[in-house]
């Protein structure tokens, strides 16, 4: 068993964000995978809090926008204006051009705003009056949305939600981990500082995807594909897309947990952040990771 | 995934294809098997080109490999044997990278294939010594001239240009006794008996197309020659010996002929003299004592004079005397000398020469004495690498070691060899040109002592042909017929029964090496073993839930069973290991005694509690 090489960052961000171990370790996963986030929960569960942690350890750029339905796609992307002083138009570029954009209440948006930011999210690039922009590298769109059904907001689409790599919802805290947060045992964020470079995240990214995969945990994860799409099966078929995210997050997981091969415990760990959003069908938060515990279940990860 | 084809396969094929096509090059073309290899290269070309899926390869390889053969028939030698090998090295990689699906090092790649070659290794010694040989395959007959040599007539000048010529002429390996000592290693090549006055050459051309020469007589084998490529059919011998090699034969005059011309590499054995040659005593010819009066005038009133007033072996002396007397020079400018009575001008006036100049004036001057008398073209010298009896090693010999003697009949000793250049310069005999010309070539001797790696390197690979030469390619028919003998005896007819049971014996590495790789058959093994240890723990009630892994199972089993921790946390993480690492990892076998460890661990306690 090789060393972790995030053991500092993940335990710089449980010193913040109190009592959610294994959340972490998913969003941490989730950002050296190279995908985005979505965070689903209540209000005032500590969505911002861990948004701001991740990019703040990772030492990277890090904008916050709230979405409102009127919030415009130019808002989030930048527009070409005016500039008096040389007489030429110039690019003004909008919060979505940084490392870590935390889109909150990412549902309250119409649409057309969601699209924009879903395109930029695929794409990796900005399309303005036909000009492109490229965004910056890395660049992880962590979106919160809130769980209830609440007036004027515009649930994500099953294909939208494909574009993230997890959902991840954090839940009540424990006894103990809410006791110590009232105590104020917990870091403030501004006591949190840039623990890696950009470029060592790319790194890992890169690392990470030359993880090694035996035919057998090929196997393991087809089976587990196969059997989402067979008849009576619990909620929708997954995709060979979400198949290469499964075990892209799953090859993120081993390098966190300090191994060069992917086993299938790495699969179970981030299975339900990656498949529930996908099996569910959009319905959010209804019971609570059931379709893929039920998959899972279903498959022999002995093997 | 735009091709099922590996980068790096189809990079080795072309490096292959291209080692091919190297080695075809420098393939002499009036081999009959050489355009079958240009097709079957060609072949594998074009199959690479049109290659779409693996199966393609495979057929492209198939052709390469056998190109290799064709190559390793035309080319036996060592250095063409080591391309060949290599050759088969690459393509072995380049297969090997293919079915692995291209995610293996090179360096594994490298690894799998010397296994695969090692696993063959034991057919290849069985065939190699128990399948018959196919003799004319070996001596297809080559078409090319030699490059350097000795020529057939002795004219100044020839072995003047020869005397520089660093390059190999033969070699002698001692098969029982040892070599002679220096003084004693001249190696005879022609015998030139015509004399027109200023030239010596041979009166009568060897005749190469005799009725084929009776088989070898039966003898103990002395030497073992290897003779580069020379232009004269005649081969260098010590003068002693029988020929043992088929097709060889010994000429009247002392001359050893051998089987085909002298355009390619020959190699023959000697069998230990049982007397001396016949070629000594057989009485000389008229034409021994030929010499074209008034020629030399000088020369052949000083030899005259000899002969009316000395018996004949005196007057060898007498020669002896002048040449000793007179203020000769060795060396290898000796400048012309005219064209009328060219001996007489280097006799009396210029007295500066080479060993030609030597030899064919002395012979001249014996002839003139009355004394029957002959040239002989050959090598002397010659630097022993082996041991210090001189028993385990060979002597080598270079083109720079030409030479020039002479040989006179006397009475009752039948024929003399006497070297003149010996008697003017004692140096040349003793330590080869290089000792006869001490200070010109003091630059080249000084180069040659600081490079004394240059030096090892060439001996190193010099005694590593000849040792191939000895144990591989001179291993015929016969040998092979020896060894059957010896290792059979009177057994001799289950040979055929040997060679079966030899080469199922030999097939087995392979089998074992592919049983090893069969990867279903690895994994059954592992599974098995895991089957094991679950068996065990489900003795303690324990058995793995539903889509839970082998991690998070043992993590469970060993809250229930504290004391089975250890032997649990081993069970995963080394299973884990095994079935999940990519295959080529060190720790493979670490983590596979681990696994057994545990198991034994887990068996033990399970039926202690």
């Amino acid at each position: 068993m090789g060393s972790r090489p995030l053991a500092t960052v993940l335990a710089a961000i449980n010193g913040v964000l109190l009592g959610k171990p294994s959340q972490v370790q998913l969003a941490v996963t989730c950002l050296v995978a190279g995908g985005h986030l979505l965070i689903e929960d209540l209000p005032g569960m500590g969505k911002t809090t861990l948004a701001e942690a991740l990019a703040r350890s990772f030492g990277l750029d890090f904008q916050r926008v709230h979405f409102t339905s009127d919030l415009l796609p130019a808002d989030l992307t930048g527009l070409r204006i005016f500039d008096q002083s040389r007489g030429a138009f110039r690019f003004e570029p909008g919060p979505l051009f940084t490392q870590v954009l935390l889109a909150d209440e990412i549902n309250r948006a119409s649409p057309r705003t969601q699209s924009a930011l879903l395109e930029a999210m695929a794409a990796g690039r900005v399309s303005v009056d036909g000009v492109t922009h490229p965004l910056p590298q890395p660049f992880c769109v962590i979106a919160t949305q809130n769980g209830l059904d609440q007036g004027g907001t515009s649930a994500l689409p099953e294909s939208q939600l494909d574009r993230f790599l997890m959902r991840l919802s954090l839940g009540f805290p424990s006894r103990e981990a809410e006791a110590s947060l009232l105590a104020g045992q917990g870091l403030g964020l501004e006591q949190l500082g840039a623990l890696l470079q950009p470029a060592e995240l790319l790194d890992l990214q890169r690392q990470a995807n030359q993880q090694h995969c035996e035919p057998a945990l090929i196997d393991y994860v087809l089976d587990l594909l196969t059997a989402s799409r067979g008849a009576g099966a619990a909620g929708s078929p997954l995709s060979p897309r979400a198949g290469l995210a499964l075990l892209q997050a799953a090859r993120a997981w081993s390098l966190i947990e300090g191994r060069r091969y992917v086993t299938p415990a790495d699969v179970i760990a981030v299975f339900a952040a990656v498949a529930e959003h996908r099996l569910d069908g959009g319905h959010p938060l209804a019971e609570a990771g059931g379709h893929s515990r039920q998959l899972l279940e279903s498959v022999d990860a002995i093997r | 995934m735009a091709s099922p084809l590996a980068r790096r396969s189809l990079l080795l094929h072309g490096l292959a294809l291209g080692l091919l096509a190297l080695q075809l090059a420098l393939t002499d073309r009036s081999q009959i098997l050489f355009w079958g290899a240009v097709a079957l290269v060609a072949l594998a070309g074009l199959k690479l080109r049109e290659s779409r899926r693996p199966p393609d390869l495979r057929r492209a390889a198939l052709a390469e490999l056998i190109a290799v053969g064709v190559l390793a028939v035309m080319n036996p030698e060592l250095g063409p044997s080591l391309l060949q090998a290599s050759t088969a090295l690459v393509v072995l990689g380049a297969l090997l990278s293919q079915e692995a699906g291209g995610r293996t090092s090179l360096r594994q790649l490298l690894g799998r294939s010397l296994q695969l070659a090692m696993a063959a290794l034991p057919l290849l010694v069985l065939l190699f010594l128990l399948l018959p040989r196919l003799g004319p395959l070996w001596s297809l007959p080559g078409a090319t001239a030699g490059r350097t040599g000795l020529s057939d007539q002795l004219d100044p000048g020839a072995i003047a240009s020869l005397v520089q010529d660093p390059s190999p002429a033969l070699r002698v390996s001692p098969l029982s006794g040892a070599i002679p000592p220096p003084a004693q290693r001249y190696w005879r090549v022609l015998v030139l008996d015509r004399f027109d006055g200023r030239r010596w050459s041979s009166l009568a051309a060897p005749d190469l197309r005799q009725p084929p020469p009776p088989p070898p007589a039966q003898g103990t084998p002395w030497q073992l020659w290897v003779v580069e490529p020379s232009p004269v059919p005649q081969l260098p011998w010590s003068g002693e010996g029988i020929p043992l090699t088929p097709g060889l034969r010994m000429a009247e005059a002392g001359e050893l002929i051998g089987p085909g011309p002298g355009g390619e590499r020959r190699r023959y054995t000697l069998g230990r003299p049982t007397g001396p040659s016949a070629w000594r005593t057989r009485p000389p010819l008229p034409q021994d004592l030929l010499l074209p009066r008034g020629s030399n005038p000088r020369l052949e009133q000083l030899a005259e004079q000899w002969g009316r007033t000395l018996p004949p072996a005196a007057r060898v002396e007498a020669a002896a005397r002048f040449f000793r007397s007179g203020s000769f020079r060795y060396t290898l400018q000796p400048g012309r000398l005219p064209q009328w009575a060219p001996l007489d001008a280097f006799l009396f006036e210029s007295r500066a020469g080479f060993c030609e100049h030597f030899a064919g004036s002395f012979t001249a001057l014996m002839r003139a004495a009355g004394l029957p008398a002959r040239v002989v073209l050959g090598y002397q010298g010659g630097e022993w690498i082996g041991d210090a009896g001189g028993t385990s090693g060979y002597l080598d010999v270079r083109q720079r070691d030409a030479h020039a003697w002479s040989e006179v009949w006397l009475e009752g000793q039948g024929w003399v060899a006497v070297d003149p250049t010996g008697w003017v310069a004692p140096d040349r005999i003793a330590a080869g040109v290089q000792g006869g010309l001490a200070g010109q070539l003091e630059d080249l001797r000084r180069l040659g002592r600081t490079l004394p790696w240059l030096r090892q390197l060439e001996q190193g690979w010099t005694r590593l042909d000849l040792a191939w030469t000895r144990w591989v390619l001179q291993f015929d028919g016969r040998s092979q017929n020896g060894l059957m003998d010896r290792w059979l005896g009177r057994w001799r007819q289950w040979q055929g029964a040997v060679l079966v049971g030899g080469l199922a014996v030999a097939l087995v590495p392979a089998a074992l090496l592919l049983g090893r790789q069969y990867q279903g058959r690895r994994r059954d093994d592992l599974r098995r073993e895991l089957e094991r240890c679950l068996a065990q723990l489900a003795q303690l009630g324990l058995q793995p839930r539903g889509g839970e892994d082998l991690e998070a199972f043992c993590a469970r089993a060993a809250e229930v069973h504290p004391k089975l921790r250890e032997a649990l946390q081993t069970l995963s993480a080394s299973y884990g290991q095994l079935r999940y690492a990519p295959p080529e990892t060190t720790e493979r076998r670490r983590a596979l005694a681990s696994l057994q460890h545990s198991r034994q661990a887990l068996t033990r306690r399970t039926s202690g509690d």
